[in-house]
């Protein structure tokens, strides 16, 4: 059967020669690479990843041709070729299944492909000159356009050389969607589903990729009247109006006040407000209530706080590595950052600039934790350039155009970072430690061995003096009007936490194949931002201002399934730390965390070891996991068991002095007890049917005062209006 | 041409997406294969073997391997220790004198005598065994570290439980690397902190409390569908998070008010004999409510079962302990054997590592001890289908290095995996997109089988 199969291939050969096009020795980088790459040979979960597959490894999708040549061509000693006969190639063989191989069937033994192998191998499988022609980029035809639901469209790839030349390698892609609900692609052939959204399609060619985004729409347009009536009060709303607009799409109409109260409470302090609090701010009629509101708020301490407590998880280290008292000391340096509002580029050049006792300048904790430069690099890059470069550690980044040439030059500006004193030393976590910054310092490549000087991504090499410290020249980078990144990931940052989806999500992978929801409105936040000086308080109250942020949850219109555009408010539930002080607030009955004062709420807690079982099943980030940063929003049953039936809540509940029970006590009438519960839970007053239905517990048989206010805290507390912001 | 397609792998991660995906490993072919000529050995049809649920029982701190099931007897004084061998029910294998019950039913489990690492601290070596996948960076004696999803997340992640259980209990809590890692929470171990031997002990948030059982629970129940008045949204095709928190709601109202639920917690219906068999003791409670959760359909429980680090007076402390460690063990074992449960239930007994043969005495202490040692250790492998009366490997004269079958801690984990019914070689995506093998080496313990 091979025989013949060999036979047959000679017999082509011999055939295809006549043909000029065919005729010709098929080129390594231009013809064999695109097939490894587009039938996932190299793919991350194959040869392509590090170390390779039962010893015959590639680089990651092709980026390195000459591993990859030396690997199929001398790899093994050779045994992968058969030039004399080349499907009795080992190469092919594996390729197309005829002998076993762990990753199936590649490859038609009949195919275009295999034929095509074939006449390499037998010419000798040759590396082609370095001169050759090289791939520059390849581009997606025709261009993005909206599509209807169910509509498709066919890409062509071309690839673009060096000499100027061209040609479609369609057939050599290999495709990608990002969300295939909304976008798919086979082959190249994009096919709209049946909802309304944005999406991006990415083609990749040996090393290159190109993106193709394009938007789901129905037929149809916005009714210019309601669109020229939505509110614009700031930079912000326009942008959003029109993308919807786009998408023949209207936004919701303006939240509930009592809805935007608990938001805007939760969004600024992660605090309900008090009953009397709410009854203020119902009663409020002045049409500048929500701006003093946002102002009042802004001012509180628990800002502090709970704005610290979010920054905690992106900078947290693992306490158990660094130990307890440089976790203590980084919290300090947040909270007194978020105390002082410290604008956003002072606080990071605090932070990336940070020299002194890990002890005691809790600025420093990263530097304890992330010990090297290419641990910092990784780690700075993803929080404030929103980039996430540790792909292009190791190998080139598989979405991006970072290399590891840009990774080392990046990480260099950490090259001079020394360390003074004991520091980490497993299996304990050792002792002081002073962060210094030496006279020089080097990063090399960690192939070629070159120095690397130290240069911005997408900028030229920086010549820096000795004794200067090269962390100030990176800030000024990333602080300069014209860095790309840097602003953009602090907003979109922000934005993200408000709305509960970034307009680059997730918040920080910024790349070409996860492109903005929204570039004009990142770039009116950037300008914004800028505007304000970075200082935080002043752009969340402009943010807050906006007519977006307002915006109902519930669906009008067409707009139900989007979740991308910000045409309503998006539901979340509440962060393990808020809920847990919501639920201390409206019992009346606070708790108490080991190893901090008396008093302290879940969002002052400085570490995530503080044993605390309601936090931990409400997904607070897991102090084991390194970085301990993720922490999980969803809901989960376990969840609902707690609140259902946890002993501490019903002792919270039930609690003497606690709300329920100073109620109960208390002379209010049933309607009156109704009313505070439900301002207490959730800032607004209950409606005349659940007044007089839950009323009527009061005095029904076999009830007291306080178990019938216990049950309905207990109620209420269960409730998702609780649970959630709207 | 027909080329094979591979599933779209989507350029923008969410966690679900990745995991949905599950893109079948290369191991896939192998992992079959595995199967079909386990079946074929054993005359079954491949239909005919369930899957086995896992009753893990982690000795944190690292035990002993020469004190229990590997001892030297020929060692020189300083290695072998205080502690005579004793005969098995099996000729020619012994283990420690203080492991007599174990002794009596050796016939009825397998002892795998060598697997090593590389990992000599306690937080490194518990991530290896507990996930089958070595710490990326080095890592801390006292430290709790989660890279990878443990086995228990992993089971509840490709195995749910019945009656709406929690799919992956931790009894004496959450074990160190015993998380689910990128899983995500929902994945992570229902813990029970609390003492089952503790009179009234119950098991937190799975039923009411006291004081609001019975008419008073249903009446909330009531209450809440009045205070429950935030609109959902109308079209199904709308992401709308409350309408998880119903589905939430609805699983949990299930469980408590599910008898077959309730009764795999309740402890006290056991008859006191077979209380009193497991041991009044914390461990042998907890034992005896791991066989309740599994009868019920739970695929995986650990038991942690901490305080195995004997860095001195390591004769003392184990004269003491064994015995009652032994007689919770071998009850475990024999009651699953009387109820038809151990051949689809596997008993798992080991820790991080073993420990250090030669016997060393920490300055300021006056009695010798044992250092944490990863060149070998001891796994006690009961049921499961695993062959009882069966050592696998060896360790040299002195204990010192697996010498026969060295066998890794990813041949372990793939093994449990196996028995699970999971394939170690399926591929998941993280949520950074990267593949991540569930076990880099997917070739279980073929003598397991």
């Amino acid at each position: 059967m091979r025989r013949a199969l060999a036979a047959a291939v000679v017999v082509l050969a011999a055939a295809a020669a006549g043909r000029a096009e065919e005729g010709a020795v098929p080129h390594f980088e231009r013809d064999i690479e695109p097939i490894l790459t587009a039938r996932g040979c190299n793919g991350g979960g194959c040869h392509g990843k590090s170390g390779g597959q039962n010893g015959f490894a590639l680089s990651l999708f092709g980026f390195d041709p000459d591993l990859d040549h030396r690997s199929i061509v001398s790899g093994s000693r050779g045994r992968r070729l058969a030039p004399a006969a080349p499907l009795d190639s080992l190469l092919l063989q594996k390729a197309t299944g005829t002998v076993p191989h762990g990753g199936g069937r590649k490859l038609d033994p009949d195919g275009d492909d295999t034929r095509l192998l074939a006449r390499w191998i037998a010419a000798g499988a040759p590396r082609g000159a370095p001169d050759d022609a090289r791939l520059e980029r390849i581009t997606l035809d025709p261009p993005p356009r909206s599509l209807a639901p169910g509509e498709t469209v066919a890409l062509a790839v071309t690839a673009h050389y060096s000499d100027g030349s061209s040609r479609d390698v369609t057939a050599t892609s290999a495709w990608h969607a990002s969300e295939p609900a909304l976008l798919d692609v086979r082959d190249g052939q994009v096919r709209a589903g049946g909802h309304v959204g944005e999406a991006t399609v990415m083609a990749r060619h040996v090393g290159r990729i190109a993106t193709w985004t394009a938007p789901v729409v129905r037929p149809g347009s916005v009714d210019a009247a309601a669109y020229a009536a939505l509110p614009r009060r700031t930079p912000f709303d326009e942008p959003v109006w029109r993308k919807l607009a786009a998408m023949h799409l209207l936004p919701s109409g303006q939240a509930a006040e009592s809805t935007l109260l608990r938001r805007t409470s939760l969004d600024l302090v992660g605090r309900l407000p008090t009953p009397e609090e709410s009854r203020a701010w119902l009663a409020d009629t002045a049409p500048d209530k929500h701006a003093r509101l946002v102002e009042r708020l802004l001012e509180r301490p628990e800002y502090a706080d709970f704005q610290a407590n979010k920054w905690a998880d992106l900078l947290r280290p693992n306490p158990y590595r660094v130990g307890i008292k440089a976790t203590l000391a980084l919290d300090t340096f947040l909270r007194d950052s978020f105390r002082a509002n410290l604008p956003y580029d002072e606080f990071v050049r605090r932070l990336l600039t940070a020299t002194g006792s890990t002890w005691r300048d809790g600025a420093t904790t990263m530097f304890r934790d992330r010990r090297g430069p290419d641990e910092i690099v990784t780690m700075a890059s993803q929080l404030f350039l929103g980039v996430r470069l540790e792909c292009a550690k190791c190998h080139q980044h598989p979405f991006e155009s970072f290399s590891q040439d840009d990774f080392y030059s990046l990480a260099a500006f950490f090259g001079r970072v020394t360390y003074r004193g004991t520091g980490l030393s497993p299996p304990i976590s050792g002792g002081e430690e002073t962060i210094a910054v030496a006279l020089s310092g080097e990063v090399r490549h960690p192939l070629s061995g070159a120095v690397l000087p130290p240069r911005p991504l997408g900028g030229a090499p920086l010549e820096i003096p000795a004794g200067e410290d090269p962390r100030a020249r990176l800030v000024d980078w990333l602080v300069s009007p014209d860095n790309p990144y840097f602003h953009r990931a602090a907003v979109n940052r922000i934005w993200g936490e408000l709305f509960g989806v970034g307009i680059v999500d997730p918040v920080d992978d910024f790349r070409a194949t996860n492109p903005p929801s929204n570039p004009e409105l990142l770039d009116a936040l950037v300008a914004e931002f800028r505007a304000v000086g970075t200082d935080q308080k002043r752009f969340l109250a402009r943010v807050l201002a906006s007519a977006v942020y307002d915006r109902a949850s519930l669906p009008e219109g067409d707009n139900a399934t989007d979740a991308r555009d910000f045409s309503r408010h998006y539901r979340r539930r509440l962060r393990a730390e808020v809920l847990a002080d919501a639920i201390d607030d409206v019992t009346g009955s606070p708790s108490a965390y080991a190893g901090h004062p008396s008093g302290s709420r879940a969002v002052q807690l400085w570490t995530h070891r503080a044993p605390a079982t309601f936090l931990d099943v409400f997904g607070r980030p897991d102090p084991n996991q390194d970085p301990p940063c993720q922490r999980d929003p969803d809901a989960t049953v376990v969840q609902s068991l707690h609140l259902m039936n946890s002993a501490d809540i019903e002792a919270k509940i039930a609690a003497e002095g606690g709300r329920a029970a100073r109620l109960a006590e208390s002379a209010a009438a049933p309607a009156e007890i109704v009313e505070e519960l439900y301002l207490a839970c959730y800032c607004r007053f209950p409606t005349s049917a659940e007044r007089e239905s839950l009323a009527a517990l009061f005095g029904a048989e076999g009830s007291s005062r306080r178990r019938a206010a216990e049950d309905i805290l207990w109620a209420l507390v269960n409730s998702p209006e609780f649970v959630f912001v709207d | 041409m027909t080329p094979q397609p591979s599933p779209p792998i989507p350029a923008r991660f969410s966690r679900r997406h990745g995991l949905s995906l599950g893109v079948g490993g290369l191991a896939g072919g192998s992992f079959l294969e595995l199967v079909r000529l386990v079946n074929l050995a054993r005359g079954a049809e491949p239909s005919a073997r369930r899957p086995c649920n896992c009753i893990l029982i982690w000795m944190d701190g690292g035990p002993t391997h020469l004190e229990m099931f590997d001892p030297k007897p020929e060692a020189p004084a300083e290695i072998r220790g205080e502690f005579a061998p004793i005969a098995t029910s099996v000729p020619g294998v012994q283990f420690s004198e203080h492991l007599p019950r174990l002794a009596s039913i050796a016939h009825k489990f397998a002892v795998v005598r060598s697997v090593c690492h590389n990992q000599g601290n306690h937080g490194a070596g518990n991530h290896y065994m507990m996930t089958g996948a070595p710490p990326r960076i080095p890592v801390g004696c006292g430290a709790f570290v989660s890279f990878h999803p443990s086995m228990g997340s992993v089971a509840w992640h490709e195995r749910p439980a019945p009656h709406g259980l929690p799919g992956y209990f931790a009894l004496g809590g959450m074990t160190r690397s015993g998380g689910p890692n990128f899983l995500g929470a929902r994945y992570a171990p229902f813990a029970v902190d609390a003492d089952p031997s503790a009179a009234g002990f119950r098991i937190r948030d799975l039923a009411p409390p006291a004081s609001v059982e019975g008419a008073r629970f249903a009446g909330r129940r009531d209450l809440r569908a009045l205070t429950d008045r935030l609109p959902r949204f109308a079209d199904a095709a709308a992401v709308d998070p409350v309408r998880g928190l119903d589905e939430h709601y609805a699983r949990g109202y299930d469980l408590v008010t599910s008898p077959e639920a309730q009764r795999a917690f309740d402890i006290a219906a056991e008859p006191d004999a077979v209380r009193d068999a497991y041991g009044r003791d914390a461990f042998g409670q907890r034992a005896l409510l791991a066989r309740r959760l599994v009868e019920a359909g739970v695929p995986f429980v650990t038991i942690n079962d901490g305080g195995w680090d004997h860095h001195s007076a390591i004769f003392d402390a184990l004269s003491k302990r064994l015995p009652s460690w032994d007689r919770t063990v071998a009850a475990l074992i024999e009651d699953l054997e009387s109820r038809g449960l151990l051949e689809t239930t596997m008993v798992l007994a080991l820790g991080e590592f073993g420990r250090t043969p030669a016997l060393s005495t920490l300055p300021g202490q006056t009695k010798a001890g044992r250092d944490h040692w990863s060149g070998a250790m001891s796994i006690l492998f009961a049921g499961g289908g695993a062959p009882g009366g069966l050592v696998v490997g060896a360790t040299d004269r002195l204990g010192h290095s697996a010498r026969d079958r060295v066998l890794s801690p990813e041949n372990f984990v793939a093994t449990v995996y196996t028995k699970l019914g999971i394939d170690p070689g399926k591929t998941f995506l993280t949520p950074a997109g990267r593949p991540t093998f569930l076990v880099s080496d997917p070739t279980p313990i073929r003598e397991l089988f």
